[in-house]
């Protein structure tokens, strides 16, 4: 029984990922077609319905988004950007961020969605 | 007198590990999440990207607009559910058709994406994303 324990003990301590970024408090957009994304490729941009944005946990305006995507893609040609955006932000915003995407040639993006099994 | 020395016993009680055990075991029970990122993937034009012209009958508009209702080139308004079957009929006569979001800067971005999973469960290949003007 013991044995049992410690086996499945062992199995969730390994497992365990801590949320180690937090972002900004956003409430996704549903979706019913999103896919799986590889977390290895993933940088995240988090924005919110304020128009506030945040990398890495740090508020950024909006003119630096291409150094610091041009930065992390220099180490990771294969990079996707996730969008973590509030599905109440305006479209402006994402819109805005897209351009900056373009100025620093990051052409991979993934709107992060929760998955919905309902109609929308 | 010579009194004998009191054996002691070389083991120590474990009976309490397997409530350790089990408190730890509850623990990382509770506290896992297994990180499952959903997205919609998407590909940009990069920054040298040229531009492509496309036929007319090609393109399908599809207009999402600030006060939350979306309308394409071809029905005028629609009801986001209806969206799904009417580009797996336009897909069905042209394959090779290209959908372009056209989405108003005032626009909620969780309608956009709306209209991005339909496409995407109709089995769009080809979409596009566009800001409308002002």
């Amino acid at each position: 029984m013991s044995d049992i324990i410690f086996l499945l003990l062992i199995f969730f301590m390994v497992t365990t990922i801590f949320k180690m970024e937090e972002g900004l408090p956003i409430v996704l957009p549903r979706a019913k077609s999103g896919t799986q994304q590889e977390r290895e490729r993933l940088v995240h941009i988090w924005a919110d319905r304020f128009n506030r944005i945040s990398i890495n946990d740090k508020l950024v305006r909006i003119k630096d988004i291409h150094i610091i995507i041009a930065r992390k893609l220099e180490d990771n040609r294969s990079l996707i950007v996730a969008f973590n955006v509030d599905h109440r932000a305006k479209y402006r915003l994402v819109s805005n961020i897209m351009e900056e995407l373009k100025d620093a040639n990051a052409v991979n993006v993934s709107f992060t969605s929760i998955y919905q099994e309902e109609g929308p | 007198m010579i009194r004998k020395r009191a054996r002691v016993s070389a083991e120590f009680n474990t009976s309490s590990m397997s409530d350790i055990n089990f408190l730890l075991l509850i623990f990382f029970l509770v506290s896992t999440m297994f990180a499952v990122e959903r997205g919609l993937p998407m590909a940009l034009p990069g920054k040298g990207s040229r531009q492509v012209k496309l036929k007319r009958s090609t393109v399908f508009h599809i207009q999402a607009h600030a006060n939350g209702t979306i309308t394409t080139s071809d029905t005028g308004p629609i009801h986001l559910s209806e969206i799904k079957q009417l580009v797996e009929n336009k897909l069905k006569i042209n394959p090779k058709l290209v959908v372009v979001i056209e989405t108003e800067p005032n626009a909620d971005y969780g309608l956009m994406v709306h209209i991005l999973d339909q496409l995407r469960l109709a089995d769009a290949k080809r979409i596009s994303l566009r800001t409308l003007n002002p």
